[in-house]
């Protein structure tokens, strides 16, 4: 019992085997991206770049911080803490008190 | 030629759809305690908001990313549809894997570090210090990547990559192979 075949590439809309390739590229070139691949591809650009920036400029995870902002808002501690926060976000320390 | 039998397959494309719906529903969960995160200003309550993030993304975000990677592997692979010849599967293998990696990082680099620093918080007014709005921001952008790659599942939009042209091309050009299942 087989599938009757796709009218166009994607028209059963799984996967199930049968040959998906039949119909010519929609919105674009037949050899270009289509305009959505695009599309998500200069989204992707763009969003792996804001995140290397923020790294090689220091600007790491805790930015996003409300309490570390201007360096001066840190929590209290008890004794043997093991983080503080400071203006880029949690810093981990290692068996000392936050001062 | 496909070497994965269609139960398989079927089993795998049943697994992704669960790995997946569950991810999304998971982060869904996850954004409400992101907000919480930013909006309580009780310490103990923080305690068991960073907590319960810290577990539901190692026991629950991670394993369920990895599944989903996994299991669209094998729904891709043991089909026509293949890895590399469709946009629409590349570009989802692409969002899977850098949502996967974020994810891991962003479980490290911030929600652990936040759940020490609640824990480790003495006093109820510390709560203030220990507000967050990155977890609402990475939560959110997941939210909005997983949304678009079911998008993509359902939708799946024209357009073969150059290697799916030329197996096309290949095909067209072989004589006719019978039923294709």
């Amino acid at each position: 019992m087989a599938d009757p075949p796709p009218q166009h590439p994607d028209a059963h809309g799984d996967i199930r085997g049968e040959d998906p390739g039949k119909a010519p590229v929609g919105g674009g070139s037949p050899t270009g991206p289509p305009r959505w691949v695009k599309v998500f591809g200069l989204i992707g650009v763009v969003l792996v770049a804001l995140i290397l920036i923020s790294l090689l400029t220091g600007h790491s995870p805790g930015r996003h911080m409300t309490g570390g902002l201007g360096g001066q808002a840190t929590p209290p501690m008890h004794p043997g803490a093991i983080g503080v926060m400071d203006r880029d976000g949690p810093v981990l320390l290692r068996g000392g008190a936050a001062s | 030629m496909t070497v994965v039998t269609p139960r398989v397959r079927q089993f795998a494309r049943t697994m992704h759809v669960i790995a997946s719906v569950g991810w999304l529903g998971a982060v869904a969960c996850f954004l409400a305690l992101a907000v919480a995160g930013l909006t309580e200003a009780d310490v103990p309550t923080l305690r068991a908001v960073y907590l319960a993030m810290d577990l539901t993304g190692w026991s629950v975000l991670v394993p369920f990313s990895i599944a989903s990677l996994l299991t669209g592997l094998l729904s891709s692979l043991g089909t026509r549809w293949g890895l590399l010849r469709h946009y629409w599967v590349l570009v989802k293998l692409v969002m899977n894997l850098f949502a996967t990696t974020v994810l891991v990082l962003f479980m490290t680099m911030f929600i652990q570090p936040l759940r020490q620093l609640a824990d480790a918080a003495a006093t109820p007014s510390a709560g203030a210090e220990l507000h967050s709005l990155a977890p609402i921001v990475h939560t959110s952008g997941a939210l909005l990547l997983l949304v678009a790659a079911a998008a993509l599942s359902v939708y799946k939009p024209r357009g073969l990559t150059r290697h799916g042209q030329r197996t096309q091309q290949r095909r067209a050009s072989a004589p006719p192979a019978g039923t294709l299942r």
